[in-house]
């Protein structure tokens, strides 16, 4: 004869554990505050409103940059490959300011649509997408404050466009999931 | 079976606005309304007392990070308890990957101190062990409502399945354990 289910319950009610944890709450504060700065650096990065699509708007942001970078002619004397790392004009400099602010604009639009389905997913797949989106919103971050330090750095510029690329690709496999989740 | 109030009473709508604003004192009272409860559900899922630190503060997080997106249509303590038990099954995976990549044993990590019924403590190991080959969400059932005194409703509402589901599994659950523990000494 096996034991009851009042036995086994009996029994049951024994495994509730408590123990004290006199760190545990400092620790979970310390993560919300940690997660509420991260939050609030993303806000500041994405602050405008939409606008042009994303593709589109890194497809002309991409031309600006190259155009500025390979059709205007290196001052005499300057070797080609030189002239690639030169600083930028402020004529040129204003146009690819202009066409950036348009692409993370765009971003910023497919953000709001992606970004509560990553917020309220629990699946690995979903929470390795608001990883790796929390690790570009720090990368973007860090590397505009290296461009507020030097805005002509055409290099800089074009690395801080990759990382845009990264995060609108990242979003749009987000959206496609969560649209096969359905 | 547990006869009283439903554990997790309804949140108090300047909690939930609190926690929606992300204002720490809200969650320091949700912390301590559940936290006790949330790391003795952790424990017997992970089986570690440091495993299930760790879940109750993963659970804190996603409940800060998701709290924008949370509806209302669940209980805020219910939801909360929801996220808890995926990030128990998250980090127990985790570690199982790691145990299996690196051939370590994990040595158990009791808490300081449990709640025990010295009468019934054999019965108590042998029960433990028998949880441990269950299947996780005959497991879950199991712990929700006869370790934290769950109703089927809140169980339900926790693990997102229906309250007819959450009896059966329940009632599967203390089969396969009458059937792991076997027949008690001097009785057959």
């Amino acid at each position: 004869m096996s034991y009851t289910d009042e036995e086994i319950s009996r029994a049951a009610r024994g495994l509730r554990r408590e123990w004290e944890s006199p760190q545990l709450w400092p620790r979970i504060r310390t993560s919300l505050a940690a997660e509420a700065a991260r939050v609030e650096r993303r806000r500041a990065l994405f602050r405008a409103p939409a606008g042009m699509t994303a593709a589109a708007a890194a497809a002309v942001l991409a031309l600006a940059l190259t155009a500025v970078l390979r059709l205007r002619p290196p001052p005499a004397g300057i070797p080609p490959a030189e002239a690639q790392r030169r600083l930028l004009s402020e004529n040129a400099l204003r146009d690819v300011e202009r066409t950036e602010a348009d692409y993370v604009r765009s971003i910023e639009a497919l953000a709001r649509t992606a970004e509560p389905r990553v917020e309220e997913a629990d699946s690995p797949l979903m929470m390795s997408y608001r990883e790796k989106l929390l690790l570009l919103d720090g990368a973007i971050a860090e590397c505009r404050a290296r461009i507020d330090r030097n805005r002509f750095n055409a290099r800089l510029r074009r690395e801080l466009l990759s990382l845009y690329q990264q995060k609108e690709r990242t979003l749009q496999q987000v959206v496609k999931e969560d649209a096969h989740a359905l | 079976m547990p006869d009283g109030d439903e554990v997790v009473s309804a949140a108090d709508p300047d909690l939930v606005e609190g926690c929606r604003r992300g204002e720490l004192s809200a969650f320091e009272e949700l912390y301590r309304s559940h936290g006790t409860r949330m790391k003795s559900l952790a424990y017997n899922i992970l089986g570690s007392a440091a495993d299930a630190e760790d879940a109750v503060q993963e659970a804190f997080l996603r409940v800060y990070r998701g709290m924008a997106a949370f509806k209302g249509t669940a209980r805020l303590s219910t939801w909360m308890y929801r996220i808890l038990v995926n990030a128990c099954h998250d980090i127990g995976r985790q570690r199982r990957r790691r145990r299996d990549e690196t051939g370590l044993v994990p040595e158990e990590q009791m808490p300081p101190a449990a709640a025990h019924a010295p009468a019934d403590a054999p019965l108590r190991v042998a029960l433990e062990k028998a949880l441990a080959a269950l299947r996780p969400r005959h497991r879950d059932v199991f712990l929700l409502f006869e370790v934290e005194g769950f109703r089927h409703r809140e169980i339900a509402e926790i693990l997102d399945i229906a309250e007819g589901t959450s009896k059966a599994l329940l009632f599967e659950a203390r089969r396969e354990l009458q059937s792991a523990l076997g027949a008690p000494r001097g009785r057959t």
